[in-house]
């Protein structure tokens, strides 16, 4: 029988008075205790590698003493025996909101007007921007959450403020249940930081794109505010710089997240350590590359409602196969000798905690790896290792007690201490299970079986009526209370009002119970029962099932649809006997063979051979250039639009690439190998472009071409001035002001630049005393235009505002590149001529708009007979897939030649975007970007057969057969798994709406 | 030989300067078209063919060399080009709307969830600048159908060439547009509010229709003293003198929708729209349901769709035996491009008749119109085009001709009208 007292000398939480309250006055008498308490024969972990068997842990007034196998125990110590117990640091949570104000989302109305600061002072003049918020002034005692944290081996959290991009510091506090004053360790601990607007009011940032401009123009702007004191009193921004130094904790929403939130890091010089979303499994090297500390959370997906297979087609292959290896994230990271510490953020259920990493164990991750993110890794990150984490002397005395190995699957947690005081969670409930000889005053001979669970007992009482032969079992109720116990019973079913009603109290092992009862008629009995014997040890453990062995899918590469377990691979490749549209002066080639080699055009000529070229039976089939598509929008995670402003030449696309759009696969089975990823046209002045080749599989940055051209998107005309918004405020809503607006925007551009100039030119003496100027990253863009660093492609539909602009340009000094839609481009095509624009337009599309309905398409084929670059683009991720059918409409409406036309898709745009030196034709020396299709590439039954990138088929119609039974059997495994588990009782969810492979246009703003 | 007929349209345009051109005068005097490759629009191609017609109705199509005599025609050699049933387009809202973002040049949808007695044969604006660039492509028969709500109202189906929409009607009021409710579905673990009243708002929503076609169908049976329009309206669902058109898009929708028409007694029911009809081809043979298909040019429903998949459905449709015709869906000024997304199921499995028939006779015979259109053979409407080229293939569809029973349209528009005012701007420039 065993019996677990541990706590019946000690007194509850909350009676010690520490002394971090000695500054308040007290009603009544002082009644400060030593609090101290020494803990023997337990086996002690001081850290998460040491281990200390039958040792002591000696406790003062809320400190750790000493912990060892010889400790020395005062004689005024209360001393506790744990023997058999195990005592940890008590865990830590380095990001939680514990005790902080729930952050409430406002639904902003998007790019209405002017939205200004709600928040009185000298603050930033963005709410996302609350460096100055400092959690310890908020932060407020919460006993219900304490407690759900208390319950999975928690004593201190790191407590931050989950609102707004710069979130201000954090304090480092215990969960005790007592004044903030005391249980606040360390005030601003760390400071915050994310991608999200949070509670702000205003609509700006209104995309991630900017939001990520905004974090970058603060680090200026604080370094501004620095270094002139005086010129402008802002809170925010000192707050921000004094921050700086402290630990950088930065919430990254998920694996994209994650590496851009180092980006950005590394441009200011600063490390984050990164809250993830659990998901960099997925793309783990570049999130090795970050060199960052991530903070992994245990929230693993439950599984789908997938009986319907229907229904079940809807989840998404990514969404099924995270369900599987969720779970080994935490020991993928470790395997991957990524710091990181643990978390129960996004954990809705905090009594989730402990059974997910018991999980995350059984998955792979190292037991001690698990104990070490929870105690050394955090306290370490947040410069506490001297106060939490280890039970090493003048530590806080924050540890658990256990009756277990702490990751046991049984294991209990029976106490939690924090600074010095203790938390009873749970007891060992007494295991009284056994067989009983039962003697009620003179009937002796009766049986008593206790069996069912330790803390429900459930009773059996069996004996021999008299005269019988055969033994009767009737069932009793009995109550354990401690060391009391009450049991009653009823010898003979048949009779009402029949009960044996026993009371007693627990005499010791070798006495067992005894008390006093009355029979049914009131005849008052002595009554014991003594052990015969207890319940074994092995029926115990029958209730404990075996695992089934952990079986875990590929990653694939993208973790999306069509994602593949290994990349295509670049190899020399010859392609023989084809139809070749060089777009060169050669023209098109019959019969001819194009060698590929290290991603270039080698050589093109007949009858080529080359030793270990992969060969490519072109016969019949035709080799194009690459498709080259000028105005596209996948690809890019968030709005496209950052139209909050009249101008947001800041925020930039390159910033936001999804590499993961399953776009990028549909796109490059219509043959495109090169996309620019532009902004919205919400407001006058955009964004800046990102350029990309469709190298699917790959990380964001890896599909940026290298050594490309910067541009930047402009817009003219009806979503400018937000024309189908109601109550819109914001300037402009006319053409007259989308003038305005370029005017001032630029005339800005050239004072800003004058002033950095006049500053640059002083001698280092002058700088000293002359006032910085404020770095300004909006206008550095527009710099950049004006100095031809950076190229226009402006949204345009009618005459007027393309001639406005056009006379903005020459004025203020500065040249339109490409103008796009530029649907009446036809009606000034000799005006754009004289300017020296492109024109990158619709084959056919008209009349869906006011502004629209004098397009003709007829207008590529006018602009390209006056001399113009002219190019077909999409802006849709549909059409973009035959973007070769829209350039032959151009045959149809106007007369362009086969090979004319297929240049609006190639060469042209190649050549809008400075890149017809290394794309858009097929020539010895350039990218080998091409296209084999199975018919006349400007006919509507051509499909392209391979789509090469860099010498890469990153599309091949066999492989994608191949690819797409291969993800219908994983699915199948995967659904089948998920069904198994719904069956063994798993929790689940319901199937998702995905917006996986949405579309995004120009215009689209959320 | 492109370029010529192309300066000869131009020419024409120029002449009608920018307004709609005049409708074609009736047929006065018998055509013989000769010299082309003819498609029937049954499947069969007949190369040196010759087409005669009078009074609006095809007297003679076949070959050239068994055509009735020149005699008293007025004879048009058409030498080397192609000779098709003029297309037709269903389910669309051309003529009803105009400029898509101006909202007073729309007229394509009613207030309310139930308007079976709306219809859109009345508010088909024969002066549309968007029209005569439809029919430039092939494209001379639409049906003409109200959208929104949840019974948009009746359609009808209309031509191309008229003053008026009295002239252009070719079948009034044919059928009935059912928008089936579609099924709602849970998106977080948690029952949401919101979710259990769109829950319950459908629910009531679908005891409404099942109320109202029982009061129709019973209403229709005896003579009350007071009319009601709604109810009457939907009479012909019953005798199956209209058809009734569901739009609905997923596999269990569809299900659902047929099952519950059916049981309500409706004669003849077409699936429209049909993304997922594919996938129950089995449910739409056994029933006898006909599909006009949405969405050829989009993209999948799903990220892991086969991305050809929209690509492709003409051709599940055929290899499955359903009788099925395409509807362009994109954009309403993109109609003139339907012609293409059959060709684009050429590129994916089709042959190019069964992709002909799929914008012409299959379309006819599921709008019940095929004993006058949709074919090109004796005693139908001599509605029918011909191109230089494949019609099919934007390289090659190059419109020259087009008959509306027997009348020759003009074949002009705004757009060549602005092409041709901008090209000679620029001509007289270089002149200078």
């Amino acid at each position: 029988m065993k019996r677990f007292y541990l706590t019946a000398l000690l007194l509850c939480a909350g009676r010690f008075l520490a002394t971090a309250q000695e500054t308040f006055p007290r009603n009544g008498v002082y009644d400060d205790r030593p609090g101290l308490v020494a803990f023997t024969n337990a086996t002690i972990f001081t850290d998460y590698q040491t281990r200390l068997d039958n040792a002591t842990l000696l406790i003062r007034n809320g400190k750790v003493v000493a912990t060892g196998a010889k400790v020395k125990i005062p004689a005024d110590a209360v001393v506790v025996d744990v023997k058999g117990k195990y005592i940890y640091p008590s865990l830590i949570d380095i990001f939680s909101s514990y005790g902080l104000p729930p952050v409430i989302k406002v639904q902003v109305p998007y790019a209405t007007g002017p939205s200004e600061t709600q928040k009185k002072g000298p603050y930033s003049w963005n709410q996302a921007i609350r460096a100055e918020n400092n959690a310890a002034e908020i932060f407020r005692v919460d006993a219900k959450a304490a407690d759900d944290y208390r319950k999975q081996g928690f004593g201190t959290v790191l407590a931050l403020h989950p609102d707004g991009i710069a979130r201000g510091t954090a304090a480092l506090v215990t969960l005790g249940q007592k004044r903030e004053n005391e249980v606040i360790l360390l005030d601003r601990a760390a400071a915050g930081l994310s991608f999200d607007r949070g509670s702000s009011t205003q609509d700006y940032p209104g995309s991630l794109m900017g939001a990520i401009a905004l974090l970058r123009q603060t680090y200026l702007d604080a370094d501004w505010n620095a270094k002139t004191p005086g010129k402008e009193q802002n809170l925010s921004l000192k707050a921000f710089t004094d921050t700086r130094k402290l630990p950088q904790i930065f919430e990254a929403t998920d694996k994209l997240n994650l590496v851009r939130a180092d980006k950005i890091g590394d441009e200011f010089g600063q490390q984050y350590i990164i809250k993830s979303r659990g998901d960099e499994y997925q793309n783990l090297n570049e999130v090795k590359a970050t060199k960052a500390t991530l903070i992994v959370p245990l929230n693993f997906p439950d599984a789908y409602n997938v009986e319907d297979p229907f229904d079940a087609s809807r989840v998404a292959i990514e969404d099924l196969k995270h369900w599987e290896m969720a779970p080994a994230n935490p020991a993928t990271v470790a395997k991957a000798n990524i710091p990181f510490a643990l978390t129960a953020a996004d954990l809705k259920d905090k009594k989730k905690f402990l059974p997910n990493l018991r999980q995350a164990i059984a998955y792979g991750l190292d037991e001690q790896e698990a104990l070490k993110a929870l105690t050394q890794t955090p306290a370490r990150l947040l410069k506490a290792e001297h106060l939490v984490g280890a039970l090493n002397p003048n530590m806080v005395a924050n540890f658990i007690i256990t009756s277990k190995p702490i990751f046991q699957e049984d294991n209990v947690i029976l106490e939690n201490w924090i600074q010095g005081e203790q938390y009873k969670l749970s007891e060992i409930p007494a295991d009284v299970r056994g067989v009983y000889n039962l003697q009620v005053g003179q009937q002796a001979g009766l049986r008593l079986e206790i069996a069912g669970n330790p803390d429900k007992p459930e009773a059996r009482i069996a004996f021999k009526a008299s005269g019988a032969t055969d033994t009767t079992k009737v069932k009793g109720k009995i109550f354990l209370n401690g060391d009391l116990i009450t049991l009653s019973y009823n010898p003979d079913v048949k009779k009402q009002e029949n009960t044996v009603r026993l009371s007693g109290w627990y005499a010791g092992p070798a006495k067992g119970y005894q008390g006093e009862g009355l029979l049914p008629d009131a005849t008052p009995v002595k009554w014991n029962a003594k052990l015969a014997k207890a319940l074994t040890v092995q029926a115990r453990r029958d209730t404990i099932k075996a695992k089934d062995p952990i079986v875990l899918g590929n990653n694939i590469y993208p973790f999306a649809a069509f994602g593949r377990t290994s990349l295509p691979k670049q190899e020399i490749v010859l392609i023989k006997n084809t139809t070749v549209w060089t777009n060169e002066q050669a023209g098109k080639l019959e019969n001819t063979d194009v060698l590929l080699r290290n991603g270039k055009i080698e050589k093109v000529g007949k009858n080529l051979s080359a030793a270990g070229a992969k060969v490519v039976d072109g016969t019949n089939k035709h080799l194009t250039p690459g498709i080259i598509d000028e105005h596209s929008h996948i690809a890019i995670n968030g709005s496209v639009n950052e139209g909050t402003q009249a101008v947001s030449a800041e925020v930039r696309v390159g910033d936001v690439i999804n590499p993961e759009d399953v776009n990028i696969y549909r796109q490059l089975a219509g043959g495109v190998t090169a996309s620019q990823l532009l902004h919205g046209s919400a407001n006058p002045i955009g964004g800046q472009s990102a350029i990309i080749k469709l190298r699917y599989g790959l990380g964001a940055e890896d599909l940026k071409i290298k050594g490309a051209d910067s541009y930047i998107k402009f817009a003219l005309g009806e979503n400018v001035k937000r024309s189908n918004t109601q109550n819109v405020t914001r300037f402009p809503q006319t053409r007259m002001g989308v003038e305005q607006v370029f005017y001032d925007a630029f005339q800005r551009a050239k004072e800003y630049e004058k002033a950095h100039q006049a500053y640059n030119r002083l001698s280092k003496a002058a700088k000293t005393k002359a006032e910085v100027p404020r770095r300004d990253l909006e206008l550095e863009t527009l710099v950049e235009i004006l100095n031809n660093k950076r190229f226009i492609t402006c949204h345009s539909y009618v005459q007027s505002e393309i001639n406005m602009l056009l006379k903005v340009a020459d004025q203020m000094g500065f040249k339109v590149n490409t103008f796009t839609h530029i649907l009446e481009g036809y009606k000034v095509a000799d005006k754009m001529k004289n300017h020296g624009a492109g024109a990158s337009t619709f084959s056919d599309w008209w009349a869906y708009k006011m502004e629209v309905k004098d397009a003709i398409p007829y207008n590529a084929a006018i602009m390209h007979s006056m001399g113009l670059v002219t190019a077909i683009n999409s802006d849709d991720a549909e059409m973009a897939r035959r973007l070769n059918q829209e350039a032959a409409k151009t045959m149809k409406y106007g007369g362009l030649s086969e090979e004319e036309a297929l240049k609006l898709v190639t060469l042209n745009p190649a050549k809008l975007l400075h890149l017809d030196h290394r794309m858009g034709s097929i020539k010895p020396g350039k990218d080998a970007d091409l296209v084999l299709w199975t018919d006349h590439p400007l006919s509507i039954y051509a499909k392209p057969a391979k789509t090469y990138v860099d010498g890469i088929a990153y599309f091949d119609l066999e492989t994608d057969k191949q690819l797409q039974t291969e993800v219908a059997k994983e699915r199948q495994r995967l659904i089948q798994k998920m069904l198994n588990a719904k069956q063994a009782g798993a929790p689940t969810q319901p199937i998702p709406t995905t917006t996986r492979g949405q579309v995004l246009h120009c215009e689209d703003v959320e | 030989m492109k370029l010529k007929y192309l300066i000869i349209a131009l020419f024409i345009s120029l002449q009608a300067s920018a307004q709609v051109p005049a409708p074609a005068p009736l047929q006065n005097k018998p055509i013989l078209l000769t010299g082309a490759t003819l498609h029937v629009g049954n499947g069969t191609v007949i190369e040196k063919a010759a087409v005669a017609f009078d009074k609006g109705k095809i007297i003679y199509a076949g070959s050239a060399s068994s055509a009735p005599t020149a005699t008293g025609y007025e004879q048009i050699d058409v030498t080397g080009q192609h000779i098709y049933p003029g297309l037709i387009q269903p389910n669309t809202t051309l003529g009803l709307n105009e400029i898509a973002s101006v909202r007073a040049t729309l007229d394509q949808q009613e207030v309310g969830q139930i308007n079976p007695n709306v219809r859109a044969m009345v508010a088909y604006n024969t002066d549309s600048d968007v029209l005569p660039t439809i029919r430039a492509n092939g494209v001379l028969l639409l049906q003409v159908t109200p959208v929104g709500g949840t019974i948009s109202g009746t359609s009808s189906v209309m031509h191309l060439d008229a003053w008026n929409w009295e002239d252009a009607v070719v079948k009034a009021d044919d059928g009935m547009h059912l928008y089936w409710p579609p099924l709602l579905y849970q998106t977080q673990s948690e029952t949401t509010p919101a979710f259990t009243e769109a829950q319950r708002n459908r629910e009531k929503l679908l005891q409404d229709l099942d109320k109202l076609f029982k009061e129709a169908a019973a209403f229709r049976l005896g003579t009350p003293n007071k009319e009601n329009f709604k109810l009457t309206a939907l009479k012909g669902l019953f005798d199956g003198t209209k058809r009734l058109y569901l739009h609905a898009d997923n596999a269990k929708d569809i299900i659902e929708s047929v099952r519950f028409a059916q049981k309500n007694g409706v004669k003849q029911i077409v699936l429209t729209g049909g993304r997922d009809a594919w996938r129950i081809t089995d449910f739409l043979r056994e029933n006898n349901i006909p599909v006009i298909l949405s969405g050829v040019h989009a993209l999948p429903g799903l990220a892991g769709d086969d991305t050809d998949l929209a690509y492709k459905t003409p051709f599940l449709l055929q290899q499955a035996g359903i009788l099925y015709g395409l509807s362009y869906s994109t954009s309403l000024h993109g109609v003139r491009n339907l012609p293409f997304i059959a060709g684009t199921a050429v590129a994916h499995g089709l042959t190019k008749e069964q992709a002909l028939m799929t914008i012409t006779v299959n379309t006819a015979k599921i709008l019940g119109i095929d004993t006058q259109v949709g074919t090109l053979e004796t005693g139908k409407d001599a509605t029918l085009v011909v191109s230089a080229g494949d019609l099919l293939d934007m390289r090659t569809n190059q419109v020259t001709q087009a008959y509306i029973q027997g009348r020759r349209l003009v074949l002009t528009d705004k757009q060549k009208y602005l092409y041709q005012k901008f090209k000679a701007k620029y001509q007289a420039g270089e002149a200078k």
